[in-house]
């Protein structure tokens, strides 16, 4: 102990130490090499059956794996934020860093960091999945396109987005399983359910005869925006004008949905953490 | 009566017990000690069945544990203090327990009332200390007042109140004609109350002895301790009866092959003033150590 | 103890222990509860989106929770089988029942008995909830229909199924959270993926799916032609003895720790 100097937790300190912890798990490579497999294979496989059509565009295919493959990052951030409590870690966290609120903070950080890299391996392997359709049809994308730049940044941060929206449920709830139900819920079940809503909503007879689109299906359209995974297809169809009736919030608006579904979570556990016993 | 044979238990590269053999008998208690890692708690799983042995085998009373028909009769076994689902109450636990072998409700709160569990038999376990979860794996293991008892580590965080109470049940126990088995780091513990010791490091056994064949292989065993103001009057004098001697500080001799009386006698005549004289305990902890040294798996400090 | 030969480790009795403790953690209670208050809240407000014209049945609407009710069922299944072990008492309950398949057999059966009247209750309350829904639309709900008593009856079946195969994955994963997320991938999440490219591969993957059991309480006019109510059911049914039998083969082959 005698060469040893011991100082207190500086947020920079804090923040490796969390990196640490997260490389530390195996859970957290998995999650990375898992969401990029999944997102080259479901994008190849999707590419792949539409290659047939004629007007097969495979840059159209590029973002169909990303309801899949969010469910990596979204495991990542909730594993991250629930981690300290369900495993009784927190003990020994909070008792080196009784400020407490630097150990959120740094969770933001690494959750971000290894949610990027996954995001940025996932992107990369859907382009490489749509390379083998692409050339069978004779087509070389054209990455560099119209709206395609805007739509393979809008994955990433979307896949990002969803890491920290899991960390923000998890550090709230601070157990796994119903912060990952929660999540789960709202990111992969309620657009189901907005599915089968604006399906029920759409009037077939009606929406031939006139322009106007019914309020109904506005309303349903509307809450499909404000859902995280709404704003996730805004952002990474960048030229579509928003869903009918909805208010065209843009993909600027979309990433303050998106930032809104972290941050507000985020807020609430900040909250609790600060002014709450551990228990 | 438990008896291993030959037990051994791989799990790929890593061998966790390693050609074991041992016998706990009945009438017996018989501590259980190794290093941390030695395979103690393996080997008690593959008792209760929970782990295959890779080879060799383990049987209770001559039958393995898989083919007995009623197991909780025939071991009571507590191998973790945790094992409990935290949302359950005690009670509810217990008869859970209770109900595979049809065992009577009154049986249960007899249990509860035994390891003094009666105020927060109908808490959940969540808010559970670990000496109160010690008790109630203490009870769970006695439901079935069973003839083998299996313990790990039963003293582990009770109060001093309890570690009596722990002490006194498997000595009577073991009076009442029960195979109690059990494991602790608290030598001082264990010391008092078991009869037999096996001891295992690394998966192999170390070994296998009554108490008293234990102590004798501590250092200490046989050794007078002397203090005198003229130890060059009663140096050679001991070592002309063929003692060996050894100075420690203060005044202190350390003498082997000289008994008790006799150190006295030749202090005496060799007209040596004796501050202190007394014979050395063997101490388990000290055989332990010894016993242990090559096969510590997780050494504090050690070398880098 | 009197009478210590009568004690011996008999199925009714480990049935009756699996009861007690089901019932002793208040997580069943409120799983039910939110599974009943969820799926209800959902027929209601699917319902506010059924006009007169609309090509669905009434039934179809008492049924619309499903989506939400299936996930309540598959929470409760998966932890009955995966509590044991993330929880440390497999050891305890294993070493009282060193057979182990008549606690897997019995966390079925006590599964069933929460699962079965949970879906009832849910059918009941979404008919009541959606009687406004269906009376505004001209929608009926008729019990002698046998088109609509399948439906009603699909629908129970299909939730009691998701419930035991959360049971059996639970078991065979042993930890709630990746029993939980690997059965809305295979409930939701690919049946989802696959919807949106339809196509003549995607329709018999999707067929092949436990999904597929959502066709027991599908319209009649919604049915694909290639696989109907009971085919669909029968492809659950399957999923759902597929992992038990998993579960029961890493149970009985390996180690519990």
């Amino acid at each position: 102990m005698t060469t040893l100097t011991v100082t207190g937790p500086s947020l920079p300190r804090v923040i490796a130490a969390e990196w640490t912890k997260l490389l530390g798990l195996r859970s957290s490579t998995i999650v990375v090499v898992v969401t990029a497999a999944v997102s080259g294979l479901v994008t190849y496989l999707s590419a792949n059956a539409s290659s047939g059509d004629p007007g097969f565009d495979p840059l159209d295919s590029l973002t169909t794996g990303l309801p899949v493959a969010v469910i990596g990052p979204l495991v990542l951030g909730v594993l991250v934020g629930t981690g300290e409590f369900s495993t009784g870690m927190f003990r020994s966290t909070f008792a080196a860093v009784p400020r407490r609120l630097p150990v959120l903070v740094a969770q933001v950080v690494v959750t971000t960091a290894l949610a990027l890299l996954a995001a940025v391996l996932a992107v990369a392997a859907a382009v490489v999945g749509i390379l083998p359709p692409a050339s069978s049809r004779g087509i070389t994308p054209d990455l560099l396109s119209e709206g395609t730049p805007q739509s393979l940044l809008g994955a990433g941060g979307f896949l990002v987005g969803a890491a920290l929206f899991g960390l923000a449920a998890g550090a709230l709830l601070r157990r796994t399983l119903p912060a990952l139900l929660a999540t789960i819920v709202v990111t992969l079940v309620l657009p189901v359910v907005l599915l089968l809503a604006s399906e029920l909503a759409s009037d077939p007879l009606a929406a031939s005869a006139s322009n106007t689109v019914p309020t109904r299906t506005a309303v349903v359209n509307t809450i499909i925006t404000f859902t995280p995974t709404g704003a996730g297809s805004l952002l990474t169809e960048p030229s579509s004008s928003g869903v009918d009736g909805a208010p065209n919030i843009g993909a600027l608006g979309a990433a303050l949905v998106l930032a809104a579904w972290v941050f507000v979570p985020l807020g609430a556990a900040a909250l609790r953490l600060r002014r709450r016993d551990l228990v | 009566m438990i008896e291993a044979q030959a037990l051994t238990k791989r799990y790929g590269p890593t061998t966790a017990v390693d050609g074991l053999s041992f016998t706990a008998l009945p009438g017996t208690v018989t501590g259980f000690l190794g290093p941390n890692g030695a395979g103690k708690s393996t080997t008690m799983r593959l008792v209760l069945g929970l782990e295959r042995p890779t080879s060799g085998t383990v049987t209770i009373g001559g039958r393995r544990y898989a083919d007995l028909d009623a197991p909780l009769r025939t071991v009571g076994a507590m191998l973790d203090a945790r094992s409990v689902h935290p949302g359950r109450t005690a009670f509810r636990h217990l008869l859970a327990l209770a109900r595979t072998h049809g065992i009577p409700r009154s049986r249960v709160d007899e249990v509860i009332g035994m390891t003094g569990l009666e105020s927060v038999a109908g808490r959940r376990v969540k808010g559970f200390s670990l000496g109160m979860s010690q008790r109630l794996g203490i009870a769970a293991a006695l439901l079935g007042d069973p003839g083998t008892l299996m313990l790990d580590e039963p003293v582990n965080g009770l109060d001093p109140d309890g570690v009596l109470w722990v002490r006194k049940l498997v000595r009577d126990l073991a009076a009442e004609g029960r195979t109690v088995f059990l494991s602790s780091h608290l030598m001082h513990e264990l010391a008092l109350c078991a009869d037999r010791v096996v001891i295992i490091g690394r998966g192999r056994l170390l070994a296998d002895a009554s108490m008293p064949e234990i102590l004798h292989q501590s250092e200490r065993a046989g050794l007078v301790r002397v203090r005198t103001s003229d130890p060059a009057l009663l140096v050679p004098a001991l070592l002309q009866l063929g003692g060996d001697v050894v100075a420690q500080q203060d005044d202190v001799l350390h003498v082997r092959h000289v008994s008790l009386e006799d150190v006295g006698v030749a202090a005496g005549r060799a007209g040596a003033t004796v501050l202190e004289l007394a014979a050395e305990a063997g101490s388990l902890e000290e055989a332990y150590l010894r016993l242990t040294a090559d096969s510590v798996q997780y050494q504090a400090g050690g070398a880098r | 103890m009197s009478g210590h030969r009568l004690l011996a480790v008999t199925f009714p009795r480990v049935l009756a222990a699996e009861w007690s403790k089901l019932t002793s953690v208040s997580s069943t209670l409120w799983i039910a509860l939110g599974t009943v208050v969820s799926t209800l809240s959902l027929a209601f407000a699917l319902g506010l989106f059924v006009r007169a014209g609309d090509a669905v049945s009434g039934a179809s609407v008492a049924v619309s929770g499903s989506l939400f009710a299936q996930l309540g069922m598959l929470v409760l299944g998966v932890l009955v089988g995966a509590g044991e072990f993330s929880t440390g008492t497999s050891t305890v309950t294993f070493a009282a029942v060193p057979r182990r398949l008549p606690v897997l057999a019995a966390q079925t059966l006590v599964t069933v008995a929460v699962a079965l009247p949970t879906a009832v209750v849910c059918l009941v309350g979404s008919a009541l909830v959606t009687t406004a829904a269906r009376s505004a639309a001209g929608l009926t709900l008729d019990p002698a229909d046998a088109g609509t008593v399948r439906i009603l009856a699909g629908y129970v079946l299909y939730l009691t199924g998701v419930a035991l195969f959360g049971v059996g994955l639970g078991a065979l994963v042993r930890r709630p959270t990746g029993a939980l997320l690997a059965g809305v991938v295979l409930f939701v999440v690919l049946d989802q993926l696959l919807a949106t490219n339809p196509g003549r591969i995607t329709d018999v993957l999707r067929a092949a799916l436990p999904a597929a059991g959502t066709r027991l309480f599908a319209d009649e006019g919604a049915l694909p032609t290639h696989l109907g109510a009971g085919g669909g059911g029968l492809v659950l049914g399957a999923w759902v003895v597929a992992a038990l039998a998993a579960a029961a083969y890493r149970l009985r082959r390996f180690d519990v720790t």
